[in-house]
């Protein structure tokens, strides 16, 4: 058997030294990659596991319910904050985002789509620190530690995943759907507001959501604008207040047993929260293409 | 249906109420831009006190935090040194991107490539949702749980074998420490795979299945089709992939600080804490009172900023380069 | 690059420049090598039958067309002979394969050698496009290794040669494999399938991507192949097939959706004087 030449004979001899090295590296390379898939997994389970075993035994009623004030401590106005801030954030942020995406995709000339995609993906990248770092320095001198700064931090992050998403959606959509509006005499702004948006209308919620699912998350530009508090503010975004990741960090190097695991308790339902609208969107993504 | 002098004209006003719809849409991008410029111009401004006091070169050389001194003939001297900072962020996102590149590449490869039909749906939902945690969670959880799996495994294990011969890697096994350097690093890779492999099983599902057909063809084992066809072809992707990842790793602010340790200095091993450019401005930001402290924070966040602008400048270009090369090919 | 070894198994290559005949003095028989027999073949694709019992027998050293109207699971067949088909998930072959008397579905055969063997070209030209033109062709023989760069410059430069490209890219052997057109892509790639050495070639309609002149190219190569390998051509061009075909099998499409072998045998007899009432309608061109 030459190295070079096989015949059919060759077919059911044994394989050659080189031959056998080459399947046993395919195997060995199989096995690596199974591994590598497992080592991405085991993570999140360890993770999941862990968070639901220490805080479920907190997750009462007066958890939710009672504010840190009340004899018998719970974090309702983190709760209530956190409520607050993102959707005051996000009524900033979405109409900022979609126009800006519709405007890049429909009106803009080349190069100024060009530069405005650079300047989402600057913002994309943008460490949520310096949001907060941005906010702190600029708002909080003016305004103090406050809802409105940690709503402009919240804002510079959330702008750019709904410029993003609203972007992809609307260069989807086919250009036959505003030629056909155009070619009824319908005027430029209805078709793009009443035709193309409407045709793309569910991934701009997409947009929406996974900026919503962004906002809760974030720690770090809370910290630095609205800094959390005891106390329970209901629309009164001037002072500073409090918010689910922030009751999580502070409480979690805590030395009150009761707020450690009430760290871990309310990590739980941000955990929730997160998980739910991430599989959200990925319903939402996979009906829309089946359709 | 007749076509009227108003209707030619449009419904709704027609070219006035077009322009003014430009008008207002392209606003928003302005408004943008106008908060991006903002966040540069106000770490910039804010950090002006600091230049006065000392030199950029050696905040950025400067091996300790030590703030301001009054000098005897009255002048201050800035003595706010960065590197240790610095030292701190760029090693624990190499730590992270060396261990998330290959990871997740491959098991992005497996997911593509190799993963039964049935497995492959869910198996990548259970990656992929690590993204979606909230890194204060997973910072609880690392602090909680992984950093003493860690320590008592890999660090036990490296500090008393390899942490002979490099000091870097050493430990006293009296007192290992609560947090360190490596620890971050180690969260962020877990943070960072998810992306990595998000991204690149799009890019190596996007290899067209001709490739593959052509190597195999000729003889070749999955393997080697893999290395020698589809991720060259994918090359571009991978890149773009890692490189967002690094990006994240280098600004990951919160899961950081709650395993890094919070200790000034370059650590002398891996295994002892340290600080990040991220985790420094979370920890000092209430503390920061006079002008120059707060310009010092912000000087930090323009290193910061920096850094990751750089990435995402190199990503676009590199996404300009693959889309113009799609267009030469056949 | 490895430096080339001296064989410890079977004949040793005596000189560098080996010429091809040298290269296939270890054979068995000259003259029947290259023979294929398929005997009540079945190809599955889950459950569907693509392919139905078929048993043709297909001459060393000659061109046989596959022709019929699409759908007929020719080009199911042919990627079953390379056991390219059970690439895909829960896809299966049932029935026997021989190649020279070998079946090559046995239980210690590797698919992998089965495909250096059997080569095959596909429809549209796909040359890897981070690898040279040397590159492409070269591939397959890095793969097996152990060759010197001369060893591997030589054989690249025949394949070429063979493939009628060696005096269009001769000077330019570093630009990307892509960089040709369409019909130098094709044969690049059949100069590729050729490096390796193989005994049979499979060639599924390596001409509907291209344009007319690129086909006749084509179609004069492999009538010139035709003296070395043995070559099997899916072709929905009937005009091809009787120019370029030495034997002709005429399948359609059965009942179940599935492809069956109507008739077969020598090209100038299919055309003109058929048997099957099928055949002669689908040759005349009355439906397909």
């Amino acid at each position: 058997m030459s190295v070079l030449r096989f015949t059919a004979t060759d077919l059911i001899k044994a394989p050659s030294g080189r031959e056998a090295q080459r399947r046993r590296a395919d195997r060995i390379m199989r096995g690596i990659m199974l591994a590598t898939a497992a080592i991405a997994v085991v993570p999140l389970i360890g993770l999941i596991t862990y968070i639901l075993i220490n805080g479920l035994p907190f997750l009462t009623s007066q958890l939710i319910v009672n504010s840190p004030l009340d004899k018998e401590p719970g974090i309702s106005n983190a709760i209530i904050g956190s409520l607050q801030l993102t959707i005051a954030s996000i009524i900033v942020a979405a109409p900022i985002g979609i126009a800006g995406g519709v405007y890049l995709n429909e009106f803009a000339s080349p190069r100024v789509s060009s530069a405005g995609e650079l300047l989402i993906d600057v913002m994309l990248g943008t460490p949520s620190i310096i949001a907060g770092l941005f906010a702190f320095l600029v708002v909080v001198p003016a305004l103090g530690f406050s809802g409105y700064a940690a709503i402009v931090a919240l804002s510079v992050l959330m702008i750019p995943v709904v410029m993003r998403t609203t972007q992809e959606v609307i260069r989807l959509v086919p250009a036959g759907v505003r030629e056909a509006s155009l070619a009824l005499g319908i005027p430029v702004w209805k078709t793009t507001i009443f035709v193309t948006c409407r045709t793309a209308a569910s991934g701009l919620l997409t947009g929406v959501v996974l900026a919503i699912s962004r906002g809760l998350g974030e720690t770090a530009p809370l910290l630095l604008t609205a800094k959390g508090t005891n106390d329970t503010e209901i629309l009164n975004f001037g002072s500073t207040m409090n918010a689910m990741p922030i009751v999580i960090y502070r409480y979690s190097s805590s030395p009150d047993s009761l707020q450690i695991g009430q760290a871990w308790a309310t990590a739980l339902v941000l955990l929730v929260i997160a998980l739910l609208l991430n599989v959200l969107v990925r319903f939402r993504t996979v009906n829309s293409r089946v359709a | 249906m007749s076509i009227t002098k108003e209707s030619r004209f449009g419904f709704g006003g027609g070219i006035r109420v077009d322009a003014l719809f430009r008008v207002l849409f392209g606003s928003a991008v302005v408004v943008a831009g106008i908060l991006l410029a903002g966040v540069v111009l106000s770490m910039v401004v804010s950090s002006l006190p600091v230049w006065n006091i000392q030199t950029p070169l050696s905040f950025v050389f400067g091996d300790r935090w030590a703030g301001e001194v009054t000098q005897p003939d009255g002048s201050v001297v800035g003595n706010y040194g960065a590197l240790p900072v610095i030292w701190g962020t760029v090693v624990s996102a190499l730590i992270a991107i060396m261990i998330a590149a290959p990871v997740g590449i491959l098991a992005a490869v497996y997911l593509v490539e190799f993963a039964p039909r049935r497995l492959a749906a869910p198996l990548t939902f259970f990656v992929e949702l690590m993204a979606a945690i909230p890194s204060v969670v997973i910072g609880l959880w690392a602090a909680g749980d992984l950093s003493a799996r860690l320590r008592d495994s890999v660090e036990w294990w490296a500090s008393s074998t390899l942490g002979r011969i490099f000091p870097w890697l050493a430990e006293d096994p009296e007192a290992p420490a609560a947090q360190s350097v490596f620890r971050a690093g180690m969260v962020l890779a877990i943070m960072i795979i998810p992306m990595v492999v998000a991204i690149s099983r799009e890019v190596i599902r996007s290899v067209p299945q001709s490739l593959r057909e052509g190597f195999i063809g000729m003889g070749a084992t999955r393997w080697e089709t893999i290395r020698h066809v589809v991720l060259p072809a994918a090359r571009i992707g991978l890149t773009g992939a890692v490189l967002l990842a690094l990006g994240r790793a280098v600004g990951e602010t919160i899961a950081v600080t709650m395993v890094i340790g919070n200790a000034e200095g370059i650590p002398s091993s891996l295994f002892l804490p340290g600080q990040t450019i991220a985790s420094k401005i979370a920890s000092n930001y209430g503390e920061a009172s006079s002008p120059t402290e707060t310009g010092a924070l912000a000087a930090l966040g323009i290193c910061l900023f920096a850094v990751t602008f750089m990435l995402s400048l190199a990503i676009r270009l590199l996404v300009r380069r693959a889309a113009r090369g799609a267009g030469q090919a056949s | 690059m490895k430096r080339s070894e001296v064989n410890a198994v079977g004949s040793t290559q005596t000189s560098k420049t080996a010429t091809p005949a040298a290269g296939r003095a270890d054979s068995t028989d000259k003259a029947t090598e290259g023979s294929l027999n398929l005997q009540n073949l079945e190809v599955f694709y889950d459950k569907f039958r693509a392919v139905n019992n078929v048993s043709l027998n297909i001459e060393p050293k000659k061109v046989t067309a596959l022709i019929g109207p699409s759908g007929c699971g020719k080009s199911t067949l042919l990627r079953a002979i390379n056991r390219m088909h059970e690439t895909i998930p829960n896809a299966t072959v049932k029935g026997t394969i021989t190649l020279d008397g070998i079946d090559i579905y046995g239980t210690l055969v590797d698919p992998v050698r089965v495909r250096r063997i059997i080569g095959m070209v596909f429809q549209k030209p796909n040359p890897f496009p981070t690898m040279s033109i040397f590159g492409n062709v070269a591939s397959g023989l890095r793969l097996a290794g152990a060759l010197s760069k001369s060893e591997i410059a030589g054989i690249v430069e025949e394949s070429l040669k063979k493939a009628a490209l060696w005096n269009e890219v001769k000077d330019k052997l570093n630009e990307p494999g892509t960089s040709l057109s369409g019909g130098q892509q094709q044969r690049l790639c059949i100069a590729r399938a050729i490096a390796v050495r193989p005994e049979v070639i499979l060639m599924d309609e390596p001409c509907s991507a291209l344009d007319p002149i690129a086909t006749l190219k084509i179609e004069e190569l492999i009538r010139e192949l035709r003296t070395e390998y043995t070559i099997v051509i899916v072709t929905h061009n009937m005009q091809q097939a009787s120019r370029v075909s030495d034997s002709t099998a005429f399948f359609s499409m059965g009942e179940d959706r599935g492809g069956y072998l109507v008739e077969s045998g020598l090209t100038p007899q299919i055309f003109t004087s058929p048997t099957q009432q099928l055949t002669e309608d689908y040759v005349a061109g009355r439906f397909g």
